[in-house]
């Protein structure tokens, strides 16, 4: 591993936005998380690259609860939502909840809802002003470079229009990171670009995010870290220059270069 | 007996066909969902309850249900054979009902993807608000089609009603054709059957184009 100590602060000793510490997940007998430990830094994108079946998506979905890891730490800005395998209560997992947001692969836009509704019902149902909810949807619509589809039903919006409406309704929640799980794996080739440019868009803005991809340009690109997973372990991570130009890893290299190769 | 006496007479047992019909739709509608939620509980022991039961109410003829649920208790308990016997006939045809509405539910529930329930959960919606807002609406949309069916059974199997004599309109009709050996009865319950039918797939049919607006 490239970094053996996991530094869970910031250079200004602040507590990382999302610190894991020799995280574990299994389904079953197989072994899919083996000791995963990164932190995420407030203003920081950390790109997760690496072949299928690595465990990247499965790691993206344990620091978002929808799986259960069996031992390790999850902290979000130095509090614990898994403690050496023990999770916190409901209420408090409740919390953390509302601390990030999930882009997933397939969009998963409420189908029945107007753009509008998908990105402002969540937020209202947390208690929110519906004015000022909506005031804020009609600004991420226009920032998704959406106008005009406010009232427009998701099968009636290409994907890529999709996925930005899903990175609108994740926004809308206010989170201080934002996961995407391969964000362009169901996209056309055509529509990558659209939703590749909102990412980074966002990522200019500071906004804290971590990013399961296989869009490697990109990711290196907008990236201040590369993680490179394989075999539920992390091969290397580091600088992207590093990674991508420089890899120390034999198994990231022959990684890479299949993507060279293509 | 004239044509014309004859739909008179049959149409004053429609009130009670009415009756039926409207009290087991009432009644069976979200007592499915209620099985159904059953038969998907986590609960093993529930859950294989759940599914017994409604091998039973779907393995059996209508017919015997109608008359266990109506004499069953005279034979069992001694009681008293309900005077009022539109009472033991909704009962029977609302439980059988409910037996298939939820397995068309428990279809309709298991149809949505997962990722629609993650989507919801990340964004912090309840479980309750998942199911009301998230899921129950796209389960109605894609099981319209199989209740319409069930409904427009429904209006023909409440001819069953004259198993145990409860004077609906096919039970006068019977009648009648029993006392003037005539055939006629039953040629006016189909048209009425059908009518009726008419109606209900026009009902459906509208409301069926209201979940239009989403695909």
């Amino acid at each position: 591993m490239a970094e053996d100590k996991i530094n869970m602060t910031d250079g200004g000793g602040q507590p990382s936005i999302l610190g894991i510490r020799s995280l574990q997940k299994s389904f079953g007998s197989l072994s899919v998380l083996k000791d995963i430990s990164l932190s995420v830094d407030r203003g920081n994108v950390v790109s997760i690259i690496g072949p299928s079946g690595s465990g990247k998506s499965t790691l993206l979905r344990c620091a978002s609860f929808l799986e259960f890891a069996e031992g390790g730490d999850i902290l979000y800005d130095g509090q614990y939502a898994l403690r050496d395998g023990v999770y916190a209560s409901k209420a408090e997992l409740n919390r953390f909840r509302t601390r990030f947001g999930l882009v997933f692969q397939n969009f998963q836009l409420f189908p029945h809802y107007s753009v509008m509704k998908n990105i402002s019902e969540a937020p209202i149902l947390h208690g929110e002003d519906k004015e000022e909810v909506q005031e804020r949807a009609f600004e991420l619509i226009k920032k998704m470079g959406l106008d005009g589809k406010e009232y427009a039903y998701p099968y009636q919006l290409s994907g890529g229009q999709q996925q930005r409406v899903a990175i609108a309704r994740a926004l809308a929640m206010k989170p201080e990171i934002l996961f995407f799980d391969e964000p362009t794996s169901a996209l056309d080739p055509e529509l990558t670009g659209e939703v590749l440019k909102v990412i980074r868009q966002l990522a200019d803005e500071k906004m804290t995010m971590v990013v399961v991809t296989h869009e490697m340009p990109f990711a290196k690109a907008v990236s201040n870290r590369v993680i490179f997973m394989a075999g539920g372990v992390i091969v290397e991570q580091g600088d992207p220059l590093e990674v991508f130009d420089n890899p120390k890893e034999e198994r990231t290299k022959q990684f890479l270069r299949v993507f060279e190769r293509a | 007996m004239s044509l014309m006496t004859m739909i008179i007479k049959m149409s004053e047992g429609l009130g009670k066909t009415c009756a039926i019909f409207f009290l087991t739709v009432l009644f069976s509608l979200p007592l499915g969902m209620i099985v159904a939620l059953l038969r998907m509980s986590k609960v093993k022991v529930v859950s294989a309850i759940t599914r017994f039961v409604i091998t039973v109410l779907r393995g059996t003829p209508l017919m015997l249900q109608l008359l266990a649920v109506t004499y069953g208790p005279y034979y069992l308990f001694g009681t008293t054979v309900a005077r009022n016997k539109l009472i033991p006939v909704v009962i029977a045809f609302s439980i059988n009902y409910a037996a298939y509405f939820a397995e068309i539910y428990r279809g309709g529930i298991e149809s949505i993807p997962i990722g629609q329930y993650e989507a919801a959960e990340v964004l912090g919606y309840t479980k309750f608000q998942t199911f009301m807002r998230i899921i129950l609406p796209q389960v109605v949309k894609r099981i319209m089609p199989s209740v319409t069916n069930e409904v427009v059974t429904l209006v023909k199997d409440t001819s069953m009603a004259f198993t145990v004599s409860y004077q609906e309109m096919f039970t006068i009709g019977k009648q009648i054709a029993n006392s003037q050996t005539s055939f006629m009865p039953f040629l006016v319950a189909g048209v009425f059957y059908y009518l009726f039918n008419v109606i209900v797939d026009y009902v459906m049919g509208r409301a069926e184009k209201r979940l239009d607006y989403y695909k």
